[in-house]
């Protein structure tokens, strides 16, 4: 089984390695970024360097999250549209492996990525002569608990929906959208309108909102740490409130994706 | 080892579109140890039934088991199957030798880089090595086919039209390969439109036409389809017998079939009109005209009051 996850793996991380698209993806993203970095290197002022650094953190941490989640839907749709699983399952490679195999070869790129991602906070942090905080840490390790459960997510979506509906249910028809939905519906019912119709969407609003996973489940908890860059002793828990919340999202995809992996005709 | 009974396979190809009946009933049996050809018309359902062998695909209603057991995907059934495909739907953007390497890896064994390099040479990959799959022929991508199908030494093979796009050397020793795996003990079902081929291969052929098996049996038994005739070449005298079929002349030379039941008439006939016979042959059948005749419903095969079939011809 160690060898058969690893053969996977192996294949994974090739397939990471040599997708144009999040290469693309990633030059664009990084190219923004250093272009960003550039102004304060001719500022004196260590506020406003500060700010740059946060700034660019925020940045390469949101992009890391549209990176993972990419990541774990192009791993599924390109094998699911190239049809290249039958070489796969035709052999004693269950499913249930593939799909563990691919989870994991893209939380190990993510890994690496926020990794790096921490490693340019602290060299940027020492070239600005700024102090290393330890929220870049924090905010690192839940950039990385949250993509785990949007690889997952992005997989799930990627094996039951075209890659294209799963990209734009994904970015547009998530669970903010129908929070600020549930919203307006709520603030309509108050000013006076109760019709039945109302209060039907005003529910299907709030049970999608509540059905959908969410980006950052504790972000009200946690926004604080994100533009401060400071972690007051209390505020380590909710990095695994993130992780359990992400995991439990995860193992749901996990069987759900799989489910619809051995119901689909690999042909 | 291999069954397949009342396999009905449908399905719609587009959301709201018409229904397509892929099998119709397909039952056939694969004893261990034959070299079994599928053989049909293009949409005949030849590979919808090889998917559904190998657990790609799930029958509508019907059973199949392989040595004994239902196709599950992935599951340690396939440690002794291979299965080459008929399009080369492989992890393109692998090279050759890591595809090799990668498929190789997935039946849980370690294969040593000499064994995965051999394999590449035999099959004269081994100078395109680190070229990507998405870059390579259609007949290369089918050699790394052909060399993770044969690396592991399978008990069961299945081929869908193995030799498409291979060149004739390699086609050739493809070949040779398939029969010394087949005289160790291997069971090799294959999917085919080169009748020749089969000719050559197989031992046992089902003939498939719209999903259901026309004809399945020992290929010595379809060969027999058109040997109850005598082709008769001879130099007609004015007498050309009435149960002669086919008659072609020539000037004074006359070529016919001759139906197996009047040989001894048309004998004598030489013998009292002096006929001067040039040539009087058993009719050489091929798969090909026994599977024209069979698909086009001018064959049918029939068991007589014995128990043996028999090959009737309208």
């Amino acid at each position: 089984m160690t060898e058969l996850l690893k053969a996977n793996i192996w294949a994974d991380v090739k397939f990471y390695r040599r997708s144009k698209l999040l290469l693309a993806f990633m030059l664009v993203f990084l190219l923004l970024t250093a272009l960003q970095s550039l102004p304060p290197l001719f500022m004196d002022s260590g506020v406003q360097s500060f700010n740059s650094l946060q700034q660019i953190v925020a940045d390469l941490n949101f992009f890391l999250l549209i990176l993972a989640g990419g990541m774990g839907l192009l791993i599924i749709s390109s094998h699911l549209r190239s049809r290249s699983l039958k070489m796969v399952f035709t052999k004693p490679c269950p499913p249930e492996l593939w799909l563990l195999s691919a989870y994991v070869s893209a939380a190990v790129m993510s890994l690496l990525l926020n990794l790096v991602v921490l490693g340019s906070g602290v060299l940027l942090s020492v070239l600005w002569h700024l102090p290393v905080r330890m929220g870049l840490v924090f905010v690192s390790a839940e950039t990385f608990a949250v993509s785990l459960g949007l690889i997952a997510y992005l997989m799930l979506l990627g094996t039951v929906i075209h890659p294209a509906l799963a990209a734009i249910v994904a970015v547009i028809f998530n669970a903010d959208l129908f929070y600020q939905f549930d919203v307006w519906t709520k603030a309509a019912m108050r000013s006076g309108n109760s019709s039945i119709a109302l209060r039907m969407v005003e529910r299907l609003f709030h049970g999608l909102y509540i059905l959908l996973p969410m980006v950052y489940p504790f972000d009200k908890q946690t926004q604080n740490i994100h533009t401060s860059l400071r972690v007051m002793s209390g505020e380590w828990k909710y990095l695994l409130f993130s992780l359990g919340y992400t995991l439990a999202l995860s193992a749901f995809c996990y069987c759900v994706s799989l489910f619809a992996l051995k119901r689909k005709n690999h042909i | 080892m291999i069954v397949a009974e009342d396999v009905h396979v449908n399905f719609r190809t587009k959301l709201f579109g018409p229904m397509v009946r892929a099998l119709n009933g397909l039952t056939l049996e694969v004893r261990e140890g034959d070299f079994f050809a599928l053989v049909g018309r293009n949409g005949a359902g030849k590979s919808t039934a090889m998917y559904c062998f190998l657990g790609l695909l799930r029958p509508t209603s019907g059973k199949v088991q392989i040595m004994g057991q239902l196709p599950e995907l992935g599951s340690r059934l396939y440690k002794n199957v291979a299965y080459l495909p008929e399009e080369p739907h492989y992890h393109l953007y692998l090279t050759v030798e890591e595809a090799t390497r990668y498929y190789t890896s997935l039946y849980g064994k370690h294969v040593s880089n000499k064994t995965i390099n051999e394999s590449l040479e035999r099959l004269g990959l081994a100078e395109f090595k680190t070229l990507p799959l998405a870059k390579c022929s259609k007949g290369m991508k089918q050699k790394v086919g052909i060399a993770q199908c044969l690396i592991h030494q399978p008990k069961v093979l299945f081929l869908d039209e193995p030799t498409r796009g291979l060149d004739p050397l390699i086609v050739r020793e493809f070949r040779e390969t398939l029969q010394e795996i087949h005289q160790r003990g291997a069971t090799i079902v294959m999917n085919s439109h080169v009748l020749s081929e089969v000719e050559m291969l197989a031992n046992r052929v089902a003939i498939i036409d719209r999903g259901t098996v026309v004809v399945q049996d020992e290929l010595q038994n379809l060969l027999t389809l058109d040997q109850e005739l005598y082709r008769v070449v001879f130099e007609a005298n004015g007498t050309v017998p009435d149960y002669l079929n086919a008659v072609e002349h020539t000037g004074n030379l006359v070529r016919a079939f001759l139906p197996k039941a009047r040989l001894g008439d048309f004998l004598e006939l030489v013998r009292t009109s002096g006929l001067l016979l040039q040539e009087c042959s058993l009719k050489k059948a091929s798969l090909e005209e026994s599977f024209f005749n069979l698909v086009k419903g001018e064959a049918t095969l029939t068991e007589n009051e014995n128990g043996n079939r028999e090959v009737s011809v309208s």
